[in-house]
């Protein structure tokens, strides 16, 4: 099987070129016989990767040591689990990893598209081959996986004792998932580009992709947050390591332009800017990739480095840059505004703002992570930028980002006047106001802190009274008791209720973020039977009694628990252990931290050192161990809030269910035009006239005020 | 020897495959769609978006009424423009006639938008004075208490 997988990789490659050229010939002479036998190629790669990628996992459940990736990422003793996972534990695996997430998509979207969208579809093909045939060049020529050596070892090196951890076989695929399937509206906006379609056609039919991306993106990133803290052991999640910055700045610029493609959709503005951010945004994807591959930049995720990965990615970056700049520049009549700012108080403008902020964040993370590489080649010194300039320049534009946050949903679209402000400002104002003195009162003075907690209840309140009047005009208008108004609400118009709840989570996660300012820290050597006390910033004391060690030999390596009972306030809550882990193959050791988590904070315990004379037999006189003990405030909220952000991306992405009562809508339902009788199936597709929700779509709440007096019919000036 | 087999078995059923539309004269569909927008149903589309959020935000309490009457009022006018335009492409995809019903929908939609008796609940044109939508029963009460004054 395993020979066969590299057979079909080296078939790969020719068929994704062949369909790759065929698409764009096809397209540029109108030529459906060649569309199709591309699209037929995109299956054919798909169905080709996944045979290799098969091939190197059946390579790894058989302890097929004759292959030089499965020698140097695996040994007898790995568990299976791993072993499977060691598709993508390696560099060489990885990249045919990418190659094949790629494909999974590219058929999905040839799939989806194969009667509609045809003007696209050539070059949307021809994109997505083009950056398979890139990735499938480099799996075969510089990281070929199905490398043999010139014996067979009789056991292989073993992997990582990191990477020997759950989340590893959940979180490099997601954020692969994340990566890849922005390829898709890049391979759009590059159609659109090609075919002069310019409109914002491109953007409605790639929303859920960008928003897909997002989502495993997202998600991938926060796995990632809680494999550093759960395995790396050093009490943090978040260490501005290159790679994990690599992820960040793709999630950034395509933050953005979630944002920003709502103006072009309902305005007709940011076209140029919109194209810009879907480039940059693919390019940040491929960057990371390089990053991590390449090694150039040490990283607790670098792979051992490589400058012929290197060149490849740049030269690929470059060539795709240059490319995405020319069609840019050419198009550029045809993607002229449609419409003007009209004013600086509009929620078109605080989304601009949101966007300029999310792309100076994304800027300054970018360049702290390439500025050792960037000394190092013009001095030769290598100088290390760590957490302390990304914190000082992230958190206050993060602040900034979080009151965007509140401040975006309330502001009226086009203009809104200051009266207006006021009047929606008072209550959340009001409310992280009194937050913030409250919070004062009880002894908090971290300034960033005290602002984060006072924004996130500013933000909060005003999204609980969005959803409120949303839900009251509805239970109004459609006579529904409450809790059914709610979720029809929600249901009705997912991608703005799905949005706010995003919104909810990363709240929630900045609060998160925001208790590190409180973090507690204690070193201590002990001796089976000494106690320690620890003071939790809320109040309570912990008492930690250390009981001792006992060593095990598990699978692979020789454990050394350490066990702790807990008390608090004098009562006891239970038993927390922490080890240190030997592994064999390879022989390196490894921390893994206790923690007990509650809904406020965690208590995280690290064994930092200990004795190895304890061995096997638990020695009494060797089992004096130095310990950290961390309380950890606010943590567990990071989890929950990508919890809700998760839910609220999976709402937004929800297929649409038909409306009742849609209109034939040959002209109003501003579909069909020619055709009618076609059926909304996505309510939040843009189409204005059949939006079902009240709020949104028409019947919307009545906030008496504004409306006391009847309001004139707006005369109509053009007439037929 | 079976893993030749399987290798030439698996590249000649790849070939074939990829190259079967070329052979055979099979062709993807290279039309444009029939449900996308036209420019100027385009354009309507964006104007009655904005018609959309213009009534949502004032009847939020995010909008001036001044403002909110001048901007319903130039989107209103070109959400028509936009009509107008679209009626004619019609006409002319159609051989320069226009079916006399579908004449009437788009009379129908115009007074509706102009009487603000367009249903957001289903985009029923009602007839000027509804008070409920004749096709799904949603109350036309704002829109009512808008135009009625």
């Amino acid at each position: 099987m395993t020979a066969l997988g590299e057979f079909a990789l080296w078939i790969a490659l020719p068929i994704a070129i062949w369909g790759g050229v065929l698409a764009f010939l096809g397209g540029r002479w109108n030529r459906g016989d060649l569309v199709l036998s591309a699209e037929r190629s995109v299956h054919a790669v798909f169905a080709l990767t996944m045979i290799a990628s098969i091939g190197i996992i059946v390579a790894f459940m058989t302890d097929d040591f004759q292959y030089w990736y499965i020698y140097n990422y695996s040994s007898l003793e790995l568990d299976p689990f791993f072993k499977f996972s060691g598709l993508w534990a390696g560099q060489r695996g990885s990249l045919l990893f990418w190659a094949l997430n790629l494909a999974f998509f590219s058929s999905l979207a040839v799939w989806f598209n194969r009667n509609k969208n045809r003007e696209f579809m050539p070059y949307v093909v021809g994109t997505l081959l083009t950056v398979l045939a890139f990735f499938l060049l480099i799996t075969l020529f510089i990281t070929p996986p199905f490398e043999k050596l010139a014996f067979t070892p009789p056991d292989g090196r073993g992997l990582n004792p990191q990477l020997q951890n759950y989340w590893m076989t959940i979180h490099p695929p997601t954020l692969y998932l994340g990566f890849t399937a922005f390829t898709v509206p890049f391979a759009f906006a590059i159609a659109a580009l090609l075919s002069g379609r310019l409109d914002s056609r491109w953007i409605q039919l790639t929303r859920k992709w960008i928003l897909t991306s997002w989502f495993f993106l997202s998600v991938g990133i926060i796995f990632g947050m809680r494999w550093a803290y759960e395995e790396l052991g050093w009490g943090g999640y978040w260490f501005w390591d290159p790679v994990e910055n690599a992820s960040l700045l793709p999630w950034l610029t395509a933050t953005a332009f979630l944002h920003s493609i709502m103006i072009q959709e309902s305005r007709g503005m940011l076209k140029i800017w919109n194209m810009g951010l879907v480039c940059v945004t693919f390019l940040l994807t491929i960057f990371a990739t390089f990053l991590t591959r390449s090694g150039l930049i040490e990283s607790v995720h670098s792979f051992a480095l490589s400058l012929d990965i290197a060149y490849a990615f740049l030269a690929f970056m470059a060539v795709a840059g240059a490319i995405c700049i020319f069609l840019i520049v050419k198009r550029l009549p045809l993607m002229r505004s449609e419409r003007q700012f009209e004013s600086f108080l509009s929620r078109e403008a605080a989304f601009l703002l949101n966007n300029l902020v999310l792309l100076g964040a994304a800027f300054a993370v970018l360049w702290g992570t390439l500025f050792p590489l960037i000394t190092e080649g013009l001095t030769g010194s290598k100088v290390a930028v760590g957490p302390p300039f990304f914190n000082q320049v992230n958190i206050p534009i993060g602040l900034l980002l979080l009151a965007l946050m509140g401040i975006g949903p309330v502001i009226a679209w086009r203009r809104a006047s200051a009266k207006n402000l006021r009047r929606n400002f008072v209550i959340p104002v009001v409310v992280g106001l009194v937050t913030g003195g409250a919070l004062t009162a009880l002894g908090v003075r971290h300034v960033y802190a005290l602002l984060t907690f006072s924004l996130a209840a500013f933000v909060l309140t005003i999204i609980v009274i969005e959803f409120w009047k949303g839900t009251r005009a509805r239970a109004r208008i459609e006579d529904e008791g409450y809790p059914i108004a709610f979720i029809h609400l929600v249901r009705r118009n997912r991608r703005r209720w799905g949005g706010y709840i995003v919104h909810v989570g990363v709240v929630l996660m900045f609060v998160g973020f925001a208790g590190a300012a409180f973090d507690v820290e204690v070193r201590q050597s002990m001796e089976p039977g000494d106690s320690i006390e620890i003071d939790s910033p809320y109040g309570h004391t912990y008492r930690l009694s250390y009981l001792g060690l006992s060593s095990q030999a598990g699978q692979n390596m020789w454990q050394v628990i350490a066990t702790f009972q807990i008390e608090r306030d004098g009562v006891q809550i239970g038993f927390l252990d922490t080890e240190r882990r030997l592994y064999q193959a390879p022989p390196q050791p490894v921390t893994e931290v206790g923690i007990r988590s509650n809904a406020i904070e965690d208590l995280y315990i690290i064994m930092a050192s200990m004795d190895e004379r304890v061995g096997l037999g638990n020695d009494p006189d060797f089992q004096r161990a130095t310990f950290q003990f961390l309380i950890n405030p606010l943590v567990p909220w990071i989890w929950y809030g990508g919890i809700i952000l998760a839910f609220g991306t999976l709402i937004g992405l929800w297929p649409g269910a038909g409306i009742p009562g849609a209109p034939s809508a040959s002209i109003g339902g501003g579909g069909t035009g020619r055709g009618g009788g076609r059926r909304d199936d996505d309510p939040d597709d843009g189409d204005p006239v059949p939006d079902p929700d009240p709020i949104e779509g028409g019947t919307p709440d009545r906030d008496p005020e504004p409306s006391k007096r009847p309001i004139e019919p707006a005369p109509v000036t053009a007439r037929s | 020897m079976s893993l030749l087999i399987a290798a030439v078995a698996l590249a000649g059923c790849i070939v074939l495959y990829v190259l079967h539309p070329l052979l055979t004269g099979g062709s993807a569909s290279m039309e444009e769609d029939h449900h996308e927008l036209t420019e100027a149903q385009h354009q309507k589309r964006i104007a009655l978006l904005g018609l959309r959020d213009v009534e949502y935000d004032f009847h939020a309490g995010k909008l001036d009424e001044s403002d909110y009457r001048r901007l319903k009022k130039g989107l209103a006018a070109e959400a028509l423009q936009a009509m107008e335009s679209e009626s004619r492409e019609l006409r002319e995809s159609e051989g320069g006639t226009l079916s006399a019903e579908v004449e009437d929908e788009i009379e129908a939609l115009r007074t509706s938008l102009r009487e603000g008796t367009i249903c957001h609940e289903c985009g029923e044109p009602n007839p000027r004075g509804s008070r409920f939508c004749g096709e799904c029963g949603t109350g036309l009460s704002v829109t009512r208490e808008t135009t009625d004054a």
